[in-house]
Order: structure tokens, then sequence, then C-alpha cells
């Protein structure tokens, strides 16, 4: 069992950008992206004592984030509702290096993102995050054929909605 | 626009922050938020068992002091009744503390889904656990409740409403009846405005997945 605090000081460096992108999908008003990953992060540290290596840790992330997101997304955590900010996690912005047009593709891309139903928003995700349909099949449960159906399917939707907007 | 193009964007887009986390300063912040959550629920707990307990020393009280037979026996009828009603409330908080973040999105579905469907059992049937017995423990008090002249029992605090006639008993059955009557749709209500709708939100989710 890894439940040490190096372990947890080790998952964060290596998943908190993985996290913070998928919640900036999954965040919408007044639950801010900020939020969710402290949430997402709160029961990472949570689950850890009970983590059997079952799967792989990162898989093992992936899983908390996405159930924390779409929890959240459906209006289930009832004990989020009054988000009190940790002093330990610090978001500070990187101005020089953010490109304007970047900013805005996201935007776009999360808009379409918006769309999808809410099992294909977290293929598409774990997708963009270059996982193989093997570990997005061990994150949602779904099979590795129907992931690559699904995933045929999602990116012909996507395309269609971001073309447009970027072109 | 390409495959490549999309990831890279979704790359960039974690950043425009500097994510900084203080590990240890995190730790403590968490430890302290454990505490203030089980403070919370264990302050929720007293506070739904003392009712019943409260309950429970009440109608002890009762059953000890009136001396009419069909009283003292819904007496302890109510104090089986609230024993049961705090048996019950352990088990519904037990399950729906049982959170499982760490399963597969399709598990999770079918995990929250059963907490919320027991949720919906609980606050449909409240008719059974709850208003019913209740109303039927305190119909059987009132309507046990004789003269106390003919017991030679002597209370000054009773002494003022008994002996009751048929047509208060009726009145204290009829205003009972809107009371439960009021608990019972104030419960269906919050399984059909609070727990349905995310029922089928998740339902919806599932049928999506079969189907897709």
């Amino acid at each position: 069992m890894i439940h040490s605090q190096n372990s947890f000081d080790q998952i964060l460096k290596e998943n908190k950008h993985k996290i913070y992108r998928i919640c900036k999908i999954y965040a919408s008003t007044p639950i801010e992206p900020q939020d969710l990953f402290q949430e997402v992060v709160f029961q990472v540290w949570k689950s850890l004592p009970n983590f059997k290596e079952k799967s792989s840790i990162d898989t093992w992330v992936y899983r908390i984030t996405l159930n924390v997101c779409l929890r959240s997304k459906m209006k289930l955590d009832k004990t989020n509702q009054k988000t009190i900010r940790f002093d330990a996690i610090q978001f500070i912005p990187v101005t020089e290096t953010i490109n304007p047009l970047d900013e805005e593709k996201f935007k776009y891309l999360k808009e379409c993102i918006e769309t999808l139903n809410e099992s294909d928003t977290s293929i598409i995700v774990l997708s963009l995050d270059e996982l193989s349909y093997k570990e997005i099949a061990e994150i949602t449960g779904l099979s590795e054929n129907h992931i690559a159906v699904k995933m045929k399917r999602i990116r012909k939707k996507l395309f269609a909605c971001l073309t447009p907007k970027i072109n | 626009m390409l495959e490549q193009e999309l990831k890279n964007i979704w790359e960039n887009s974690s950043k425009t922050a500097q994510i900084s986390i203080e590990t240890d300063q995190l730790i403590n912040e968490f430890d302290t938020k454990m505490t203030r959550i089980q403070k919370n629920i264990r302050i929720r707990d007293v506070r739904e068992i003392s009712a019943s307990v409260i309950g429970i020393l009440i109608f002890s009280f009762f059953a000890y002091e009136i001396p009419f037979p069909i009283t003292k026996f819904s007496c302890f009828l109510s104090i089986l009744w609230f024993i049961y009603v705090i048996y019950k409330f352990r088990k519904s908080k037990l399950q729906n503390s049982n959170e499982e973040l760490s399963l597969s999105l399709k598990e999770q579905l079918v995990h929250k889904k059963n907490l919320l469907q027991q949720q919906v059992k609980l606050l449909d049937s409240v008719v059974y656990w709850y208003a019913g017995p209740s109303f039927i423990t305190n119909a059987i008090f009132i309507f046990g409740l004789e003269n106390p002249v003919d017991y030679n029992w002597n209370n000054k605090l009773t002494d003022f409403f008994l002996p009751l006639t048929i047509h208060d008993k009726i009145g204290m059955l009829i205003g009972l009846s809107f009371f439960y009557l009021f608990v019972v749709w104030v419960n269906k209500r919050g399984a059909r405005k609070g727990v349905q709708p995310i029922l089928k939100n998740i339902e919806a989710i599932q049928q999506k997945i079969k189907n897709e």
C-alpha cells in the first residue's frame, strides 16, 4: 500500500497538470477549475491509504479526477457547496508565455466538448491526454472496442464543431 | 484542423497557470478539513439520535407514570419505534457515506445509482417506517387515556385536560393526521424534486453508454 507523504507528493508532481486540464473542462460557474482541482487533490489524499495497486497509480488518479468532476457537474456533491480555498495550493497566472490565440482556441475546445454527453466528455479528455484505448477502457469501465467506436464518432463531432470556429 | 493541433491546444491549456503546492502545509490543511468534517458528522449524529433518545426517555417516564393499560402499551410501542428509527438512520447513513471515487466511471454510475435508489426508497416509504407507526402509537396513546379517578391516579399536570371526551380524542387524531400527512408529503417531495432528477440523469448517461 502506498500512503506515505512522499508518494502523495510524487503523485501531485506527476499529475497536477493532467488534473488541472480536466478540471478546466468540467468547471462551470460558480465552481472554478481551482475549486475542482483542490477537491480532486483532497480526494486523492483521502483515498490514498486504500489504493491497492490493482491498477496503475495514473489510472487511479484519472478515475478519481473524473468521478469528482462528474459528481460536481451533476451536483451530487453536497459537501463542496461552500468551497474553502487551501492556502497550500497556489495558482500563479503565467501571463508572459500565454498566447491569447491559444486561450481562445481552448475556449472553443471547451465549448465544443460541452456539447458532448458525459461519457463522451470523459473519453475525449482522456484521449487528448494521449491515453491508449486500453487505458481509457480501464478508467471508464467500457470495452476497448466500445471506446474505438465511440472515439470515431466523438472525433468527427468535435472536429465538425471546432474547425469553423478556429478557421 | 489537425489532430496534433487539437492536442497542442489541450496540452497548452494547463500552462496558463503555475501550480505551486506546499505538500506539508497542504496535508495540515487536509487534516484540519477532515477534523472539521468528522466533527460536523458527529454533531449531526448526536442531534438526530438525541431526538430519539429524548423520545425514549419521555415515553419510558409515561409508561412508568401513566396507569392506563392501553396508553402504557402504546408507550412501549413508541420506545420500540424510536429504537427502530435510530437503527434506520444509522443504516442509511452508513450506506450513503460509502463513497468509492476510485471506481471506473461505469461502476461509479452503478454505485451512485444504487445509493440514490436506496435514498428514494427511504423517502418514499416514510409512511411505513416513520409516519404510519408513529401515528398508530400516538392514536393508541390518545384512545387509551381514561379517567384518572377510575385508577385513583393523582397528577397535577394531567388533571387539567383529563379525562378527554371522545370528541377531544377525534379532534386530536385529525390534527395528528394532518401533521403526518404533511411529513409524508415533504419526504415524497424531497424524493421527487431532489433525488429523482439526479437518478434520471444517471440512467440517461448509462443508457447513452449502452446504446452508442
